[in-house]
This record gives structure tokens, sequence and C-alpha cells, in this order.
């Protein structure tokens, strides 16, 4: 923020406010730190310290058996290769028609522009419920197909309201300079709406792949197959099966090992990868995004 | 109210010249209809044809017949739930525990927002945003375990309290505790992940107007009340319309509440959506579940649209 | 407005969405003139297609024993169709969502022929998606065979709806299960001065509490725990009991008359039949309620119970008793190993659990009164796609599959030779033995690492075709433990005979329904504040009897017995 030479000098004030300001941070990651590692803790631990509440923050009794059932499996890594095809092609359509609607939404002299709003805000209250979605989509044939994983997630409203909210924010200057300059609509969307919004485009994509990674709804709807399974409903289906297995006597050590850590192991597996994102994005939160459009 | 089908207006043109510059107006602005064209597309075939399904809420439908309903049934089940003192009841915890978490959660998402957006050194700000984003990814399953244990007889809120010399209280047995519960989880958990879009938008201001403000010898938190919140406030107010448009709406908050509350806690805990459950549990009733959602869309729509227009006349901008 | 532009969005969709089928009555089964033809079948005889046929059936898949294709292949599958000439069409859903799938598959018109594993269909009664298989009874010589060797007339009464039909084909059991049962350390009890397995033979849950004292009091002697600790915390009552005292109350409450805990659920109101007055009435506001809610409180009281029990999870007590803090917890059937081994490996051998024959109240009856468990559907579609005829042919088919000991017996084991052989006990009776080379943890009979697990290779001993039997077949898998455990049931325990059902029409159940559910919640409510002591039994008591008339009690019951009364 700080960018030119001249340097303001801090008043006492900023600085005891810093100082504040640090330990507020602190005392967040503490709180929301240590129940994630707690958990990580107990996903690497033995069901003989867990059970006796001998866990914190550091793993007792090290133990990988309740991973290494779950990993070995191939239906893991298959769920796993179907969680990132899903993903990453739900967020790019996703992306692509939301900002569609989302753009000319922002238009307020658009006609129709508020007819159109008030249509698709309506969805976020009425809806059809479960029967008449399934019944639709299994006439359509896409029960059991990728696009029935999807499509149910495709738009939501609430973000394209966001997202509409945030492109009505760029400067008209700009985007008439685009038109003098002989660029269509979307030409002026691509190219100098689009690189401005940045911050509001990687929110989208953080959203949209986080969703649809922790889908499992969608997969309980409209994907019988197991073999179509994302790892989200794949490891729910594993976690009901540790607690619910009402068989006498199979008193192995593995099943009370994977039934005493399997949905710490599973929030581990389902997470990691998805935090590990983050950095990646994070860089178009820098501010001064706007900086080349300026113009001098 | 709302013209649903109604696409492209384009009918309001002044009379003078209206076929001209009704062409003249497509020539700009038909490729905007044309980015439109899909999306429309999708939200008709895909959110308001299955809506003929709510038809069930004003007729009697049974598992397996007809998909909607086989006879008539007027206002029965909106009259069976009008009519019951337990609706209201969960009527009543829906509204408190949406509103006091509304009124907790959203004041300090934004300042949080603001306090991380003060961190300088790029490492420990990307370090505490990474980390207050963890509890979002924890499963609803996992946290009401951990509340469970928390607060607890034998956890370590009790524990605390035993070694000032209080008395231990079972908190998850009495009613009183379970909004406080339920907010300041709700708050741990979405905290961090709430501030993810007042950052973006944080992100699009205009440095220049900072600098200005620098010029004109203002102080840091001047800086922040005058330039910062004031470029942002579009966000907010949009934000906040959607939440409060939200209010009556229990569907979200139902595997929370069913994880954490018991008969004894019903008085408090118990909300709409939970009650319906409980309701339909032995009988699939459908149509009473559906006219309850229609009774709750339509008190959530009327919400909003108040707050978008209050919005308009206090800060200029809404949803529409 | 909204409900016109509905309605024309509705007319709209007519030309994009097709109708599912409008509900039709099944036909009447009249006298069945169509001859067997083209397939065999009879009472213990095989069953078996001339043609290859298909039938589509829905599987509850279980994730501990995910179907494989080897079961296709070479497993349980191949072995029915090699029998029987019948290929099943398998569309599995997990365990989990099993029911909910069912539900969606019905009432979007997508059901399978034959769904198993079903535990309430209610719901469907009224819709006309599945089939009123009573009609179709007639046509199934094992079902009927059973249902007269053991005499189910009454048991199948209690499913009938107010039409008098029955629309599940239950798994039927000679005699009632009891799976859940209370737990101890024997190790501790003994030391205290207890000798569990005199005292099991008639003790109450009055002089339960009695010696529990006794216990805790040696323990806190012996340093093993502290006066403030509670020596008691149970499961399945906080947490998965979803807050109804779940399965401790069931049992309690089965003592003393009452319908408490599980038991309540489906019961508009604690509603029992009382066979002296000869009506029904509401147990949970009557004297009996007082004495068990009076019993309860009297373990938390006294420190011996923890309150926490209605509200905690499961692992909490499930730990606590495995790390040797309590040394009391209820068990079912399919824990007992588990529990019994986990002690063991935690707190070393000489801690010894023992399954219980649970104690008695003013009644020594098992809870469990029911000799049906979940079973089979038929959707009207296979009766709409076969027509009657066929129709017939398939019902004798599930008749063969799943009342057949043939089928019992092929299903649970798989073929004779495979898998098992017959062999001599140690008293000279003739029983099943696992070949060599072979286990199945579905059984409970583990073997070496190396052996084939016959459920998982091959899918034997499912969940979803063996229900019910005789009790012979039923308990030839039992460990020695878990037959001793039930020959203890058979002579410290008593069965209640079951209760008649009163039979609603749609529009009354919808009614009691209404009236129930927050009955049912007040009850719940009120049942944990006595038990926990939030609320005096005494000084409260008439306060919560007025709020549960406030509640409609009394219509409840008086509707109920008019039902009855009309039946």
């Amino acid at each position: 923020m700080e960018k030119t030479g001249v340097k303001v000098k801090e008043t006492n004030g900023y600085i005891v406010f810093k100082w504040f300001n640090t330990i507020i941070m602190l005392i967040v990651c503490a709180v929301t730190l240590y129940p994630f590692l707690y958990l990580v803790a107990q996903s690497f631990s033995s069901e003989e310290a867990i059970t006796l509440g001998k866990v914190n923050l550091l793993p007792i009794g090290f133990n990988v058996e309740t991973y290494k059932s779950v990993l070995v499996k191939g239906e893991f890594m298959h769920a796993y290769k179907n969680t990132l095809v899903y993903s990453v092609l739900g967020t790019i359509l996703s992306l692509v028609f939301s900002c569609c609607m989302a753009y000319p939404l922002s238009k307020k002299e658009l006609k129709g522009y508020k007819v159109l709003t008030k249509f698709v805000i309506f969805t976020m209250y009425f809806g059809g419920g479960l029967i008449p979605n399934y019944v639709l989509m299994m006439k359509l044939h896409l029960i059991n197909r990728i696009a029935g994983f999807i499509i149910p997630s495709l738009l939501s409203t609430y973000y394209i309201i966001l997202m509409k909210s945030f492109f009505a924010e760029t400067p008209h200057e700009l985007e008439e300079a685009g038109e003098l300059d002989g660029l269509s609509p979307i030409g002026i969307f691509i190219r100098i709406v689009l690189p401005l919004s940045m911050p509001i485009i990687a929110t989208m994509v953080l959203f949209n792949a986080v969703g649809y990674w922790n889908n499992w709804y969608n997969a309980f709807l409209y994907l019988d197959k197991k073999e179509m399974w994302p790892v989200a409903y794949y490891l729910k289906t594993v976690i009901s099966g540790a607690s619910t297995s009402a068989d006498p006597g199979e008193a192995t050590a593995e099943k009370m090992q994977i039934a005493a850590n399997i949905k710490s192991c599973s929030m581990v597996l389902m997470a990691l990868p998805i935090i590990c994102i983050y950095p990646f994005i994070s860089k178009y939160y820098v501010e001064g995004m706007m900086l080349g459009g300026v113009k001098e | 109210m709302f013209k649903k089908k109604e696409k492209i207006a384009g009918t309001e043109l002044s009379s003078s010249g209206g076929m001209k510059e009704f062409k003249k107006y497509m020539r700009k602005y038909w490729q905007f209809y044309l980015l439109l064209l899909i999306p429309i597309l999708y939200y008709i075939v895909f959110r308001y044809i299955p809506m003929a399904g709510n038809i069930i809420a004003f007729r009697r439908y049974r598992a397996g017949g007809s998909l909607f309903g086989q006879q008539w049934s007027g206002f029965k089940y909106f009259k069976q739930f009008i009519g019951d003192k337990t609706f209201w009841r969960a009527f009543r915890n829906t509204l408190i525990l949406n509103i006091s978490y509304l009124l907790v959660r959203f004041p300090l998402t934004l300042i949080f927002a603001l306090l991380l957006n003060e961190i300088k050194t790029l490492w420990w700000k990307k370090f505490v945003q990474t980390v207050s984003y963890l509890p979002h990814f924890i499963s609803m399953v996992i946290v009401t375990g951990m509340i469970r244990e928390l607060v607890s007889t034998s956890g370590p809120l009790n524990q605390l309290i035993a070694h000032f010399g209080g008395d231990k209280i079972s908190f998850i047995a009495f009613p009183q505790y379970f909004n406080p519960i339920f907010v300041i989880s709700g708050v741990w958990q979405a905290l961090g992940w709430g501030t993810i879009l007042y950052l973006a938008a944080i992100a699009g201001i205009n440095p220049s107007l900072y600098e200005a403000a620098e010029v004109d010898g203002a102080n840091h938190f001047q800086r922040v009340w005058h330039v910062t919140i004031p470029c942002i406030l579009p966000t907010i107010t949009t934000l906040l319309i959607l939440d409060i448009g939200g209010l009556v709406g229990s569907g979200g908050a139902f595997e929370k509440v069913f994880l954490l509350y018991n008969p004894m806690t019903y008085e408090t805990a118990d909300i709409i959506s939970t009650f319906v459950f409980r309701m339909g549990l032995g009988s699939g009733n459908y149509s009473y579940a559906t006219a309850v959602g229609l009774f709750e869309a339509l008190l959530n729509l009327t919400l909003l649209t108040i707050a978008n227009k209050v919005s308009k006349k206090v800060s200029g901008s809404g949803l529409w | 407005m909204k409900k016109i532009a509905t309605i024309a969005v509705a007319i709209a969709c007519a030309a994009v969405l097709l109708t599912a089928c409008s509900g039709k009555k099944t036909a009447k089964g009249g006298a069945a003139s169509a001859e067997a033809v083209g397939y065999t079948f009879g009472e213990e005889k095989t069953f078996h297609s001339d043609n290859p046929v298909t039938y589509s059936i829905s599987f509850s898949d279980a994730s501990w024993y995910a179907m494989q294709d080897t079961w296709k292949t070479e497993g349980v599958f191949k072995d029915i169709e090699d029998v029987t000439n019948v290929h099943l069409d398998i569309t599995s859903y997990d365990s989990g969502d099993y029911g909910q799938k069912v539900n969606l598959a019905i009432n979007s018109g997508s059901a399978t022929y034959i769904i198993p594993k079903i535990y309430s269909e209610d719901q469907y009664v009224a819709g006309g998606g599945v089939v009123a298989v009573s009609d179709y009874t007639q046509y199934m010589p094992n079902f009927t065979a059973f249902v007269n060797k053991y005499n189910m007339g009454p048991d199948l009464d209690t499913i009938r709806q107010s039409d008098g039909k029955f629309y599940r084909l239950p798994g039927m059991h000679q005699a009632a299960l009891q799976d859940y049962t209370i737990m101890v350390r024997e190790d501790i009890f003994e030391a205290a001065g207890y000798k569990i397995r005199e005292l099991e033979k008639d003790w109450t849950w009055e002089s339960l509490h009695d010696v529990l004292v006794g216990v805790k009091k040696y323990m806190v002697s012996q340093g093993m725990c502290k006066e403030s600790d509670y020596i008691w915390s149970d499961l399945w009552c906080g947490e998965s009991g979803k807050g109804q005292g779940g399965n401790l109350l069931k049992l309690m409450g089965a003592s003393y008359n009452v319908l408490s805990g599980w038991a309540i659920e489906g019961s508009n109101g604690g509603i029992k039949y009382d066979w002296k007055k000869k009506e029904f009435y509401s147990s949970s506001i009557s004297d009996d309620f007082k004495k068990l809610v009076t019993v309860a409180n009297s373990f938390v009281k006294d420190g011996l119970l923890d309150p926490e029990t209605f509200t905690q999870a499961d692992d909490v007590a499930h730990n606590k008793f495995y790390s040797g803090k309590t040394v009391i917890m209820s068990t079912n059937r399919s824990q007992m190993a588990n529990d019994i081994a986990g002690v063991q490996k935690i707190l070393g051998d000489s801690a010894k659990c023992y399954v219980t024959a649970y104690p008695s109240g003013t009644n020594k009856n098992l809870a469990e009164t029911s000799r049906l468990e979940c079973g089979v559907m038929i959707s009207q579609k296979a009766l709409d796609e076969l027509g009657q005829a066929d129709f017939i042919k398939l019902v004798r088919f599930v008749d063969w599959m799943f009342y057949s000991k043939e089928a019992y017996s092929l299903c649970k084991w798989g073929p004779e030779g495979k898998t098992w052989e017959w062999s001599t006990a140690a008293n000279g009776a003739k029983v099943k033995k696992l070949k060599p080379g072979f286990k199945c943890g579905g059984l409970g009979l583990p073997g070496a690492d190396t052996d084939v697990d016959i459920r998982l290779k091959w899918g034997y001993a499912g969940g979803n075709y063996f229900y019910g039997h005789s009790t012979e077949e039923s308990t030839d898998a039992f460990t020695p433990e878990v037959q001793d455990l039930y020959a203890r049931y058979g002579k410290y325990k008593t069965v209640a005979t079951v209760d008649p059902k009163a039979k609603p029409t749609e529009d009354q159940r919808e009614q009691l329904n209404l009236w129930a559910v927050p009955l049912i919640d007040n009850i719940n409510a009120w049942t944990l504040k006595f038990v926990t002591g939030q609320k005096d039994i005494n000084k409260d008591w008439d306060e919560y009897i007025s709020s549960c008339k406030n509640l409609n009690v009394d219509k409840i019951v008086a509707l109920t017995n008019e039902i009855y009364k009309k039946q």
C-alpha cells in the first residue's frame, strides 16, 4: 500500500494496533489450528490411545492402518480420479456460464435487467424438491452420467449475484475506452473486465472447486454406480460402514482400528488437497490489480 | 409479483420511432442476450420445471403414486402446521437462532477481514488466512462431535469452571445454552472462510484512492473508514441482503441442529426443518413438507424484497 | 397469483415431463387358474424356471463387505442362477442410504421388482407403488408352511393395514431374538463381593442399583475411581438414540410395561394394550411410567449412572468402558465379541466381561416381542409388466429365495461341499462347519489371514437375503457364548405377547401422526428430565400429566380405541 517514496510516520496508535492485531491473529490461529491438528494426530494414532483419550497434538501409538486400508483399495484412487475430473470440469463450466449470466446482469441499462435478476433470485427460494428433481434427471437420462453430477450444481444464484455485483464495480471509463477501440461487448468483457476482476474470479474458482470437491449429495442422488463415485461420497460410505457394522464376532483388530479414526482420516484425505490450492490462488488477492488499467 | 417467463422485454420503448430504436438497441446489446441464452435455458429446465412439483402442497401426494399427487386437498396441509403450536415454536426458534447468528457473525467477519488486511508481512498473512479456513473443511459430524466433547461434564469447559470453583453443568442438556453453543461454534466454523469475499473486494480497490487520502493527511484508521469501507460497501450490502433473505430458512442448519439437539432442548433448539423431519418420519408426508417449504420461501422472499428496498434507500445499492 | 403461475408451469411441463404411473389398485388375487407352466416350485422343492428369466432386485450394499464381481461370476448370485435359472439384475445402493434410495426409486416410478431389506412400508401403502403381497401368499408354499407351523398369524396381523392386507413379506423368526442387553465387568463385581452369575437369575433393576452401590464403594476404596465419578456410562442413548433415551430406557421400560426409549417411536405416545380391560391406553402417563422414571433416576441420583448418557455420542461410553472407567455398559449380539476382546486388549486378560440376561422389573419380559423383522416388498411395476401369470411365477421365486430352507442355507453358507460340510458337535448334534481354508466374518467364524472369507469373496451370509427362520437355522452359526446367553434368556426371562394393532386409514394415520409427534417430543423431554433429575418426579408429576393432556394424549387413545373396535 505504501507505494511512493513518501513515508508516512506511523502514529503510536497504529503501532499499538499492530501489536493488538497480531495477538488477535495468534488467538485465531490457535483456536482454528488446534482442533485441526488434533484431528490429524488422531488419524495417525492407534485405537488404544484414542480410546484412552491420550491423543492431543501429536499422534500416540503411530499407526497408519486406517490410511492403508483406505488407500490400498483401488476404489479409493479411482474415486479420487473421479473427483478430480468432476471438480475441474465442473469448475470450468460453472465459471464460464456464471460469467455469461453475471456480466449482462451487471449492466443496469440492459432491458429486462430487473426481470431477469428476479427470475434468477426466485430460484433461490423456490425449488422443486427432491423427487421432481430426481425424476427430471431420470427423464433426461442423466442418471449415472458425469453430467448428472455436475449439472445440478452448475449455476449458483448466490455466486452469480456476487459476481454481478463485482462486475458492476468496474469503472465505466474503461469499458467505454474499449468500446471506442472497437471491441464488441464480449471482447470488452474478456479483455477489460475479466482481467480487472481477477479477485472475484479467483474467489469463484475457489468456491466452485471446493464445492464440487466436497459434494457427496449429487453422487448420492444421481450416481448409483460405484465406479462413478467421487471421493466425498465414497468416504462417507466407508464411515457409515465402519460405525454400523452389525456382524457378530467380527472382532478383528483392524476393524476396531478403522472404526476409531476413520472420520479424522477421511477429513485429512479430503481437506489436504484443497487447502493446498489456496496458496496458488492467493496471489490474486494482492491489491492494486486495477493499477494496470488506470489511464494516466 | 414476478414474471418468470418474460425474458427479453424490449417492448417498453418510447412510441416514437419504436422499431428503429429497437434495432439500434439490439445492434448494440445483442451479444449480451446471446450470453444469457444458455444460463437462462439452464434455469428453466433445471430450476423452474421441477418447481411444478410444489403443486403437491395443495394436493395429497402418495409415495409411488402420481408425481403431482392424486387429489386436491386445498390448504389442508397449510392448516395442519399453521394450527400447530409446536410448529410455531420451531418457527420462533429458527428466527432467533438465525438472527443471533447473523448479528454476531456478520460484523465479526467484516472486522476480521479488515484486520487481516492490515497484516503487512506476506507469509504471516497467508498463514493466518489458510489456518482460519481450516474449520470450514471439517465435516459437520466431526464438528458437532467436538462440540459435545467440549461442553460435556468431563470436558475442558467444565474443568475450567470447576477450577474456578463453579458447579459443572451439562450444557448440552439445557435449552438456554443451545443458542450460544450454536452461534459460537458457527462463528468459529465460518469466520475465516467468510472473509474471502471481503478480501476479494478489498483487492479491487484502486490504490490511488489510498494515496489521495494519505496526501489529505488521513491516518491509518481514517483511511480504512473513508476509503476501504465505502469501496466495499456494495459487497457488504449484497451479502447482508442475501443473509436477511435467509432468516426463515432452516435447511442449511438442519444437519447441525439435528446432531446437537435432544428432546430436553427442543424448546430452543428445534427448528422448522428438524420439526418437519420428525413429522414426516413415519409417514413420508411430502405434501406437508412441501407446504412448509413454500411457507418458508414466501417469507424469505418477502424479507429479501424489504431488505433490498431499504438498502437502496439507505446506501443506494441493492440487488436489483 | 403464485398458484396460477404454478399451475401454468405445471401444464407447460406436462409436455416435457411424463407423469409417473398413477396409483393403480392391484389386481384382486382371485383363484389362481394358471397352472405352474414353465417352472417347478413347491414347499421345500427347488424353484426352477425352464426358460432363463431375469428379475430386477435392489441390494443394500454394505461397504465393509462390498459387492464384488466374483459374487456374480462364482458366488452367491451365480449359485442362485445355476439352481433356479433366474438371473438377478441387481441395482445396489450403499447400505447407509438404502432406505432413502429405495424411497426415491419408488417415488419416481423406477423401483426394481424385488425390494428386500425393508423395515417400514407404511408410507408406500396408499400410493400404489407396491403390491399388497398378502393377496399372493396363497401362491407361496414355503411362506405358508412356516406361518402354519409356527403360528405366525397374530404376528402377521400386526403389519396388516386398514384394508386388511399387508404389503411386506416379513422375515419371520420362530422365536423373538433379543439382541440388546447389559454387560458387566465380572472381575470387578466379583472382587466387590458380588457373584453376577447367581444374581442374574432373579435380579431386578432395583437390586442392580444396590449391587452397583456396593461395587462403587469398593472401587472408591480401592482408588479405582473417585466418589464424584460415575461407574455406568451408556451408549445408544444419546446421539444414536436421537435423544429418546434410546436403548437403556427401552430395556428398562419393557420391564415395567412402558414403551420408552427406542420403543416409543411409532407408538403414537406409548400406546399399549391393556389385556384385562381390553382397551388401549398410554403407558407414558401411567403409574408404571412413574415407577420407571423413579427407578432410572435412582441410578443417576446415587452417583451410579452418568446423566450424560442420554446426550453423549456412543464413542464416549465405549471408550470409558474399554479404558476401565466404567464397569457396566449395554451391548448387543454384534458388538459382544468386540467388547469382550477390546477390553482385554487394553486392560489385560484379567479384565473379564460377562454378558448378562438383563434385570427385570414388575415383569420379566424381554423388550423384543416381535417375531418379524425386515422383509421384502414387490413393486407394482412387477405386476404391471409381467402380467398375472408371470407375476405369480415371480412370487414363487421370492417364496423360494426368502422362505425355503434350501435357499436359506445356500445364501447363508454357500453350497454344501464348496464352503461347508456336516460335522458332529461335542454334544453329538449334527452341525454345519466351514471347510478348512474358509472363514466368515458375517457369521462370526474367524479364521487365519490366509483363509478365504466366504462373504467377502462370494457374498454368502450377507444381510440381504436370509432373515428369520426356525430357531435351529437362525442360530446355527452362533458361538457357544451367544448360545449360552440365549439359553439364559430362556431360563430367566419371559416373552410378552405382542400387542394387537389398531389399523388406521390414511386420514386417521395422518391425524394420529399430527398429534403424536409433539406429544412424543414432550414425553421424551420429560422422561429425560425426570431421569436426569432436572425435574422432580413427585413435585412435577401433575405438570407432566397436564402437559400431555394438552397435547392430545386422550384424543389419541380415544381414536385408537375407536379404530380398533371397528376393525
